[in-house]
C-alpha cells in the first residue's frame, strides 16, 4: 500500500478541482469539451483494466460503448425509467463481454485484437440493418438531464463515472486480482504454471471494463441526444480510447487521465486547424509513443523518477 | 439456378482480387509475424496513385496499376526500415499499435491532401460485358481478374522457386536459424514487407474501375484481408488465395439471397467462427 494515504488525499482535491474547472468555462461549447475530456478519461480508465493491467489489446471496446448507447435508448423506449435503463444497458454490455470473452480469450495476441474488432463491426453493421435500431439513420435518445444546465450536469455525471473508474483501477492495481492480471500480462504461460486461471481472469477483467464502458456509452448517447450506428459503433472510438491510455501510460493510475486531457484537447485544437483528417494527430502520436515512449508519459516519468532515486541510494551507500 | 451461377462467377471475379490482397498480408505475416493493420490503408494508397495517374495524365488504370505497385513497393520498404524494423522484436501489442498508427497516418493524410470527396474513374470497358450463355461478365472485372490471376501465379512462383523466395520461406520456418545459413534477415524481411504492400497497392489499382475512391475506402479491406488470411491459415500463401476466392463467392451469394449490406456481417461471423473453431484456418495445417 505504498503511498496509499497520498492517493486518498489527492482524490477529493482532484474532484474539487474538476468542479471548480467549470467556472473557467466561458460557454456551453467549452463545457462540452470538458464533458468529452471527462468521458474519455473514464473510458480510458475502463480500458486500462484490460489493456493496461491484463495487457490484452482490445480494439473493439466501442462494442460495449455502442451497446451501452443503444441499450439505454432502447430500454428507455420500452418504458424503463431512464437511470435504470443506464444500468441495464451497462449490464447488457457486461453480458456481451462475457460472450465475447469466452470466445476470444482462448485466442492470443493478434487473434484477440482481430476478434474484438470483428465483433464491434458485426454490431455496427447489424445496427445499420435492423428496423428497431433505426437503421443507418439512428435513434433519438432520452434526456437524462434537461434545461439550461444540462451540459454541466452531464459533465458532473462524466466526472462521477471517471471517479468510479479510477477507484476500480486503484482496487485492481493493489488487489490479488490485479496482480494476477499483471502476471498474465508479463508472461501468460508462467502465470498459468503458477495456477492462475488466465482465461477466467482475463474474462473478468473484460467484464468489469465493459460495464464501465457501457455506462459511458449510455451517458454519451443521452448527452448527444441522437445516435447512429456509424457514430457510437465507430472503430475510431476504440482506437482513441486505446491511444489515450497508451499515451498517458497503460497500467498506471494517472496515465489514462493525463492521456485524456492531452489528447482530447490536442484533437480539439487540430479540429479547428484542419477540416479534414482530424485523426492524423492520433496516427502520428501512436507512432511516436510506440517508438520513443512505450511506457507512456506517466510510465516514462515514473521510470525516470525511480532511476533518480536509485542513483541517490547508490551514492548514499557508497559513502 | 442461373442467378446462382451468375453470383458465383461474379464472386470469383472479386475473389481473385481478394486473393491478391490476402496473399500480400500472408506474405507479411508469414515472414515477419507482423500483423499489418495498415493493409487496407496501403490498398487505398495504391488506388489513389492509380487514380491520380488517370486524373492528371489520363493513364488508363489498367496500365496505371503497375507504377502504383512500384511506388507502393518503395513506400513499403521505406516504412519497413523507418517504422517496422524498430518494433520487429517487440510485443504483438506494440506492433499492432504501430501498424494501426501507420494506417491512420495514411488514411487521414489522404483526407488532408485530397479531401473526403468520392472520385469515380470512368473507362469505356466498365460498361461492356462478355456473354457466356445467359451469364454476363463485366469486361473491366474480367480484365482485373486476369491480371490478378497473373500476379497470384507469379507471386507463388516467386516464393516457391526463386532464391529470394527460398530465403523468405526459410525465415518463415525458422528465423533464428536462417541467418546462420547466410540469409540477410533484415533485407529479406524488408523485401517481403514491401512486396506484400506492393501487391495490396496493385489490387487497389485493379479495384479502381469498380469502386469510388475516397480516403477510408481501404478500411473494410484490412479486416477482409485478415478474414481471408485466417480462412486460409495464417501465413500460408496458397491458403490465402483460396480464402480470397471463397470470401468472394460467399459475399456474392449473401448479396444474392439476402442483401449486400449483410455480406460484410457474414464475412466477420465466418471469421469469428473459424477463429474460435479452427484457428489454423480451413486450409491451414495444424501448427504446433
Amino acid at each position: 500500500m505504498r503511498a496509499g494515504w497520498k492517493l486518498w488525499a489527492l482524490l477529493p482535491v482532484v474532484v474539487i478541482a474538476c468542479f471548480l474547472a467549470l467556472f473557467l468555462a466561458k460557454n456551453n461549447y467549452q463545457v462540452q469539451i470538458m464533458f468529452r475530456v471527462a468521458l474519455y478519461a473514464a473510458l480510458a480508465l475502463a480500458w486500462n483494466v484490460v489493456g493496461g493491467y491484463a495487457g490484452q489489446l482490445s480494439l473493439g471496446h466501442v462494442a460495449f460503448f455502442g451497446i451501452g448507447a443503444y441499450g439505454f435508448t432502447l430500454f428507455a423506449a420500452h418504458s424503463v425509467p431512464n437511470w435504470s435503463a443506464v444500468f441495464l444497458a451497462a449490464l447488457a454490455a457486461t453480458v456481451l463481454a462475457a460472450m465475447i470473452g469466452s470466445i476470444v480469450f482462448r485466442l492470443r495476441g493478434p487473434y484477440f485484437t482481430l476478434a474484438t474488432i470483428a465483433v464491434a463491426e458485426v454490431l455496427r453493421l447489424t445496427a445499420r440493418n435492423l428496423d428497431f435500431t433505426g437503421g443507418a439513420t439512428g435513434l433519438d435518445t432520452p434526456a437524462l438531464f434537461t434545461g439550461k444546465t444540462s451540459w454541466k450536469m452531464f459533465y458532473f455525471a462524466a466526472v462521477t463515472l471517471g471517479v468510479i473508474a479510477f477507484l476500480v483501477n486503484v482496487w485492481v492495481s493493489r488487489s490479488r486480482f490485479g496482480y494476477q492480471l499483471m502476471a498474465i500480462r508479463e508472461d501468460e504461460d508462467t502465470a498459468a504454471a503458477v495456477g492462475i486461471d488466465s482465461a477466467r481472469k482475463k474474462l473478468q477483467s473484460l467484464m468489469i471494463s465493459a460495464f464501465l464502458t457501457g455506462l459511458g456509452g449510455a451517458l454519451y448517447a443521452s448527452a448527444l441526444q441522437y445516435i447512429t450506428p456509424d457514430d457510437v459503433f465507430h472503430i475510431d472510438i476504440s482506437i482513441r480510447i486505446a491511444i489515450i491510455t497508451m499515451l498517458g501510460g497503460a497500467g498506471t493510475l494517472l496515465g489514462p487521465i493525463v492521456g485524456a486531457i492531452l489528447l482530447t484537447s490536442a484533437a480539439e485544437v487540430f479540429k479547428n486547424l484542419f477540416q479534414e483528417g482530424q485523426l492524423l494527430i492520433y496516427g502520428v502520436l501512436i507512432v511516436v509513443v510506440v517508438l520513443f515512449l512505450p511506457e507512456g508519459i506517466v510510465g516514462g516519468l515514473r521510470r525516470l523518477f525511480e532511476r533518480g532515486r536509485k542513483r541517490q541510494q547508490l551514492v548514499i551507500s557508497s559513502n | 439456378m442461373m442467378d446462382f451461377l451468375q453470383a458465383c462467377c461474379d464472386g470469383l471475379l472479386t475473389g481473385a482480387l481478394y486473393a491478391l490482397i490476402g496473399m500480400g498480408l500472408a506474405l507479411i505475416f508469414g515472414v515477419m509475424r507482423i500483423v499489418n493493420f495498415a493493409h487496407g490503408a496501403f490498398l487505398m494508397a495504391g488506388m489513389y496513385v492509380t487514380w491520380l495517374l488517370f486524373d492528371k495524365f489520363g493513364i488508363n488504370p489498367y496500365f496505371g496499376f503497375l507504377p502504383a505497385g512500384i511506388i507502393l513497393f518503395a513506400l513499403g520498404y521505406l516504412v519497413y526500415v523507418l517504422l517496422i524494423l524498430p518494433v520487429r522484436d517487440r510485443s504483438d501489442f506494440m506492433q499492432i499499435l504501430m501498424t494501426t498508427g501507420i494506417g491512420l497516418i495514411l488514411v487521414d493524410g489522404a483526407q488532408l491532401k485530397f479531401g473526403a470527396d468520392y472520385h469515380y474513374t470512368n473507362i469505356p470497358l466498365k460498361n461492356q460485358a462478355v456473354h457466356l450463355g445467359q451469364i454476363s461478365l463485366n469486361k473491366a472485372s474480367l480484365l482485373s481478374f486476369a491480371i490478378a490471376a497473373v500476379f497470384i501465379v507469379g507471386l507463388r512462383a516467386f516464393v516457391v522457386r526463386s532464391r529470394t523466395g527460398q530465403a523468405v520461406r526459410a525465415i518463415a520456418q525458422n528465423r533464428d536459424v536462417a541467418p546462420l545459413m547466410g540469409i540477410n534477415v533484415t533485407r529479406i524481411q524488408g523485401i517481403s514487407f514491401a512486396l506484400g504492400i506492393a501487391v495490396a497497392g496493385i489490387a487497389g489499382g485493379l479495384l479502381l474501375p469498380a469502386l469510388y475512391v475516397f480516403p477510408t475506402v481501404g478500411d473494410d479491406y484490412t479486416l477482409k484481408a485478415f478474414v481471408i488470411v485466417v480462412l486460409g491459415g495464417m501465413g500460408s500463401i496458397e491458403g490465402a488465395a483460396f480464402g480470397g476466392l471463397l470470401l468472394g463467392v460467399t459475399e456474392s451469394l449473401t448479396s444474392l439471397y439476402w442483401h449486400n449490406e449483410w455480406a460484410l456481417i457474414v464475412d466477420f461471423i465466418l471469421f469469428l467462427l473459424v477463429l474460435s473453431l479452427k484457428p489454423s484456418g480451413i486450409f491451414g495445417r495444424q501448427r504446433t
